[in-house]
């Protein structure tokens, strides 16, 4: 998957939400409003690391029918009339109970340009799915934090194929305040590691204000509470995405 | 008595296992695949299993990817270097009389692995000049430096009382399984194994060290971290690695720990009153012909099992210098089992709960508000025990220095281990009181009932390796295991991941899960331990499915006939009484609380139940 040199622009949203069928849209119009890849979550019922925005979302998206093979269906739609890389982002027990290698199989077909898992830890990776992830060639983006020790971040980097996904700070998706003095801190010892792979910054980022902090310090930035909150205040996704990168 | 043992046949550890003395390619390409940790070769002259290398086998072995040990005997600094720079090894095994400072210099370039030769009048305390070894290797003292293919007397390791792991090594061989699977010290890590395996010197046997490999996996149910067979595990977002790893660490260190233990043992005694009696139920045993005991965990201060854990995690808390506690409960027990002991401990507490639990267990929230902690309404989902776990994650996400008190044996590892480990007081009590009574320490069966199944983990525990002891799980079928409205995991599930670690889950065919329904709040959990979907799924354990209404009665009748008002989790458990061939058996219930929270739901079935009477 290829990024831009800096400045990257991701936005996540929900697969399902507001309506069943709302991801291509959306897609076409985060591309015209010139966003660089796609996020699309799989929504759980259990969804442990989201806040209350996402957890809304996606109850909303399962009710209206949302299911990995509904999404699959979509993800070909947009993939025929859109050359934005597209990444998955679901929790493990759906995939699981999907079938770990049936699921990458399919995302190889459709060519899906990475997996983000939030909840399948790096050693179960390693010691159970690395082989599967790499017989199909689906790269598979880690998250890490601020607080994530530096032999492991190490780990993290030698395994990332696509970019590392760095967590803000220690909260659910959603926080919505400015970057602390301790944050800036705390993402400048990431950025002295010189990791190899590009970093995209999530959670958190939800204006001008944030956007430009990481996009100064990263590769760019991935945006998810922020635009479904702004889908349900009916805020046009183009008014959205001008507002967030200036 | 100890009220803390180690789970023996549930072990939660990697068993690393690294072959010795290794040279044929073909024998190393094998074993490197077939999930040997560590492969070792030996760089010493005097041995009969020194690595003789060309050009050839140097690129050979540079380019495997596994682990790469060197053993080396009273070498110099600067030969260890070149060689383990020429071989690219990661570890380099010390096996003379090497110094503290030659390790640490190692250190900078290698893991390293410190050997000891081991005998009656070895000081352990030796180790400790050593703080820069990764791995300590400890061996029989003999004539040959670096190996005799004899074994030491392992009781000797009970005075190691360092904190770096070991490695067992010398004269380990396939008769060695039941010993290695009883090893229970906190830092063993793994073994070594070279001679028994041979056909002649550095010619390895390998079709035996596989099948080696394979009694050891089989008879320690956990090769892997944290696992149970193929349940359990850590399934957390990365912003909960730390404080997992945290309390991990923090828990292997006071498992053993004399002065914790004795703490923990004596508030369980005083504060908490324990032992709890196990009774002699005449009516039962009469009703089922046989010799029917409760244990009386309704007799425990505040009423359930629940404080056992609650005290251990408390405790650790308390080490780990935290000062809020969060918990997530059900029927209420674990939330005012959590606020009591933070009364006592003078910590803050927040506890999570469902608000339809909240409704159906009113008096233990007025109780955890009056113990001075907060309440907070978990309003997502079902709005029951799932929900308010998922709240108190999130929650910990967002406040990781918080120690997360989790009441049951789920969760991501430690957290099945460790509640079990505090929850173990109940059967260590069952063993003696039996003897006491029946003059034998097992019974014929154990029943308990399971939610995600902390009080079943307690009763089993010290039984799991006794075959002849039948234990029985037993699950809240609510209105029926097929009617939609029901809570009987070990039934309805199928494997996925829940609140972190993989276990037997209510599932949809899309891996959503379902919202459980139990009139126990307790037991209206859409999971289930790890530990017990293993025993269930291995046939150690059975499950059986209670209905609500089959609960209500036997905890009604418990009532009238004993004068004992039982939890309806309890009830549950009471209720399969009438579902096993109990004839002549001696049987232990684990009566797991008391039923005064539950009064509204038993008072209003039973005066519909009068009415239909009227």
């Amino acid at each position: 998957m290829k990024l831009n040199k800096k400045n990257n622009c991701s936005i996540f949203l929900t697969a399902g939400y507001p309506q069943l069928n709302s991801a291509p849209k959306l897609v076409e119009e985060l591309e015209n409003a010139g966003i660089d890849f796609i996020e699309l979550g799989i929504p759980f019922s259990d969804p442990l690391a989201d806040g209350p925005v996402i957890q809304e979302t996606s109850t909303i998206a399962l009710n209206n029918g949302m299911t990995i093979d509904v999404l699959f269906e979509q993800v070909a739609e947009i993939k025929m009339n859109s050359a934005l890389p597209i990444v998955l982002m679901g929790y493990f027990n759906p995939i699981y109970t999907y079938g770990v290698e049936k699921f990458l199989k399919q995302c190889k077909a459709l060519g899906v340009d990475g997996l983000i898992i939030p909840d399948l830890e790096i050693d179960i990776y390693e010691f159970e799915y690395k082989a599967l992830f790499e017989t199909y060639d689906i790269p598979l983006i880690f998250l890490i934090t601020t607080a994530t020790p530096v032999d492991r971040i190490r780990r993290v980097e030698k395994m990332s194929k696509a970019f590392i996904y760095l967590v803000s700070s220690s909260a659910t998706t959603g926080a919505k305040a400015s970057f602390s003095k301790g944050q800036i801190q705390a993402f400048e010892r990431i950025k002295a590691l010189n990791l190899k792979v590009p970093i995209m910054v999530g959670f958190g980022i939800h204006n001008n204000e944030t956007y430009r902090t990481v996009c100064n310090l990263f590769d760019g930035a991935i945006i998810g509470t922020a635009y479904l909150k702004s889908i349900a205040n009916k805020v046009s996704t183009k008014a959205f995405v001008a507002d967030i990168i200036g | 008595m100890d009220l803390i043992k180690p789970l023996q046949s549930l072990k939660v550890r990697i068993m690393l296992i690294k072959v010795c003395g290794l040279s044929e390619e073909s024998e190393i390409t094998e074993l490197a695949n077939s999930g040997i940790d560590m492969l070792g070769f030996i760089f010493h002259k005097a041995s009969r299993r020194n690595l003789n290398y060309d050009e050839a086998k140097g690129a050979f072995i540079r380019n495997l990817a596994c682990e790469k040990v060197g053993v080396f005997v009273n070498e110099e600094f600067d030969y260890i270097l070149q060689t383990g720079f020429y071989f690219s090894l990661t570890h380099v095994q010390l096996h003379g009389n090497e110094s503290p400072g030659m390790v640490q210099a190692l250190s900078r370039y290698f893991k390293v692995i410190k050997a000891f030769s081991i005998h009656s009048k070895f000081d352990f305390r030796v180790c400790d000049l050593y703080p820069s070894a990764d791995l300590l290797l400890f061996d029989t003292k003999g004539d040959l430096a670096g190996g005799n293919g004899t074994q030491f007397d392992w009781k000797l390791l009970d005075s190691y009382q360092g904190d770096i792991p070991f490695l067992l090594s010398g004269g380990i061989g396939k008769n060695d399984v039941k010993a290695i699977k009883e090893m229970n010290h906190p830092f063993f890590e793994g073994i070594d194994v070279n001679s028994k395996f041979e056909i002649e010197p550095s010619r390895k046997n390998i079709p035996e060290i596989k099948t080696f490999m394979e009694e050891l996996n089989k008879s320690i149910s956990k090769t892997r971290k944290g696992y149970y067979g193929e349940f359990g595990g850590a399934y957390i977002p990365e912003l909960l690695y730390n404080p997992v790893q945290e309390l991990e660490t923090a828990f292997e260190r006071i498992k053993t720990n004399e002065e914790f233990k004795s703490k923990f043992k004596h508030l369980l005694r005083d504060y908490v009153g324990r032992p709890t009696p196990l009774y002699f139920s005449n009516k039962l045993s009469e009703k089922h012909d046989a010799t029917i005991f409760l244990k009386r965990e309704d007799l425990n201060h505040t009423g359930a099992h629940k404080i056992n854990n609650t005290i251990g995690q408390i405790l650790l808390a308390k080490e780990m210098g935290k000062t809020n506690i969060i918990a997530e409960t059900g029927a209420g027990q674990h939330g005012v089992a959590t606020a009591t002991v933070c009364a006592l401990m003078g910590l803050d507490c927040t506890v999570f709960m469902g608000t339809v639990d909240m409704e159906r267990q009113k008096p233990n929230v007025q109780r955890m508000k009056m113990l001075g902690a907060k309440v907070v309404p978990a309003e997502s989902g079902s709005k029951t025990l799932k929900d308010a776990t998922n709240e108190a994650i999130r929650y910990w996400i967002n406040n990781p220095s918080t120690f997360y008190v989790i009441g049951s044996v789920v969760g991501p590892h430690p957290y099945p281990e460790m509640v079990a480990h505090f929850q173990s007081v109940i059967s260590e009590e069952m063993r003696f009181q039996l003897q006491e009574k029946t003059q034998k320490m097992n019974p014929d069966i154990i029943v308990a009932c399971v939610g995600g199944g902390s009080n079943a983990a307690g009763a089993f525990y010290h039984y799991l390796e006794e075959d002849a002891v039948a234990l029985y799980c037993v699950e809240a079928a609510g209105l029926g295991i097929d009617s939609g409205k029901s809570a009987a995991t070990s039934h309805l599930g199928t494997v996925g991941i829940i609140h972190g670690s993989k276990s037997l889950v209510m599932q949809t065919d899309n891996g959503q899960i379902i919202e459980p329904h139990s009139i126990s709040a307790g037991l209206d959990y859409p999971g289930i331990g790890p530990l017990h979907a293993h025993l269930i799924k291995s046939g150690r354990a059975k499950s059986i499915a209670v209905t609500d209404a089959e609960a209500i009665k036997a905890g009604l009748d418990l009532t009238r006939i004993e004068g004992i008002i039982p939890a309806l989790e309890s009830a549950h458990a009471l209720a399969a009484l009438d579902k096993i061939e109990l004839k002549n058996k001696t049987v232990v219930v684990n009566l797991s609380g008391r039923g005064d929270k539950d009064l509204e739901t038993y008072l209003t079935k039973l005066n519909l139940a009068e009415n239909e009477i009227e």
